[in-house]
């Protein structure tokens, strides 16, 4: 018979097959187990009190700071969030994240240079966290603000 | 050029070649055996766990962490968390029952039938002290997730050493790292199950199995022998 396969050759795939799926079957989980934390949390917002308003200087970025408690994989630890508020009329609240938007270095306001400084590869933004000058792509993150109860309020992910 | 030009070279070929692959694969896959039964698959189906074993334990240490305040949440992490988890962790949990249970049984038929006999002592002394080991793994990746059960079982089965004469003491202390069971212990026992265990179970089944081709296997015993 032409079309026909040794018993040998059958055999011989078979156990090819088989050991193919038991690899399979060691493969696929340990990809997703080892991909698995890659996945985007998908952590709630929350608004933050983070003072008084009276605190905000017109016209210049003022920093704030907050505790968040996060959890990553196991551990789950408070965090310090900074926030940078402004406001030109004392009315409307912007909020700045502090973290370069080039590599995710720290900014910090310098008041004498009217600018947010990073200190990586010395870029610069503006008091509304447009690039003034250097690498980043795009201005500073920002947060939502609002004032409730003669405090500000920052919308955070938590 | 002394190659025909009608012969295709393929893939294996070339390998053969430059490996002497073919050699190696008729070697091991297509060697003469005896006629023989399913209980001769024991000692395969004991290294087939062994890899698993081996495979699983590698994905259960990338997020392991062998210490008093994570252990216990990195497991439970791993288990009900990570994607896939409880499969790597169960395959590794029932992997590690089956080995044991393997190798006794492994063990049994080889003594049943005579097999470590001359000229296999070797063999047979390889496959004593690597179920000495798989013991060894069992013992010490019991303690390993760090819950109740582990710590208890640990407490009681590292005690055992303490009625050994005069030295036991001793003995008992080098098993915990100290008085008691501690961080010492579970690093200890994570270093072990981990990298002592694992570098002593490769050399030993490298000379078992180099041994059991070689040799050859031994047909089941006649009713005149």
């Amino acid at each position: 018979m032409a079309d026909s396969i040794s018993r040998r050759k059958f055999l011989s795939r078979v156990t090819l097959a088989i050991g193919g799926a038991i690899v399979a079957g060691w493969a696929v989980p340990a990809v997703a187990y080892i991909f698995g934390p890659a996945r985007k949390s998908d952590r709630q917002r929350e608004w933050r009190p983070l003072g008084s308003p009276n605190k905000v200087e017109l016209g210049t970025p003022t920093l704030f700071k907050t505790r968040v408690e996060r959890t990553t994989g196991w551990v789950t630890q408070e965090e310090e969030v900074s926030v940078y508020v402004f406001t030109e009329d004392g009315r409307n609240f912007t909020g700045l994240s502090n973290i370069c938007t080039h590599l995710g270095c720290r900014v910090r306001w310098v008041d004498d240079q009217e600018a947010f400084f990073c200190p990586c590869h010395n870029a610069t933004f503006g008091k509304d966290g447009r690039v003034a000058s250097g690498p980043p792509p795009r201005p500073l993150d920002t947060f939502e603000i609002m004032v409730d109860g003669g405090q500000l309020l920052v919308n955070l992910e938590v | 050029m002394h190659e025909p030009i009608d012969q295709p070279a393929s893939t294996t070929t070339w390998l053969d070649e430059r490996t002497g692959s073919r050699g190696i694969y008729e070697a091991i896959f297509l060697r003469k055996i005896p006629k023989i039964n399913w209980l001769f698959t024991l000692g395969s189906a004991t290294l087939f766990v062994l890899v698993n074993q081996f495979v699983t334990d590698i994905l259960l240490t990338v997020y392991y962490v062998p210490s008093v305040q994570d252990a216990y949440d990195t497991v439970i992490y791993i288990d009900s968390t990570l994607p896939m988890g409880w499969l790597v962790r169960g395959l590794h949990h029932w992997g590690a029952t089956a080995m044991v249970a393997l190798v006794i049984l492994h063990m049994l038929r080889v003594i049943f039938h005579g097999a470590y006999k001359y000229p296999r002592e070797i063999t047979w002394v390889t496959g004593v002290l690597l179920l000495l080991l798989t013991f060894a793994f069992g013992f010490t990746g019991y303690l390993l997730p760090w819950d109740q059960e582990a710590y208890w079982a640990t407490t009681v089965g590292t005690r055992i050493l303490e009625v050994v004469p005069f030295f036991g003491d001793f003995l008992l202390r080098i098993a915990r790292g100290g008085d008691e069971l501690s961080a010492v212990t579970l690093s200890r026992f994570f270093g072990i199950h981990v990298w002592i265990l694992p570098a002593l179970t490769l050399l030993l089944v490298a000379v078992h199995l180099f041994l059991v081709v070689r040799i050859g296997i031994s047909a089941p015993p006649k009713k005149e022998d």
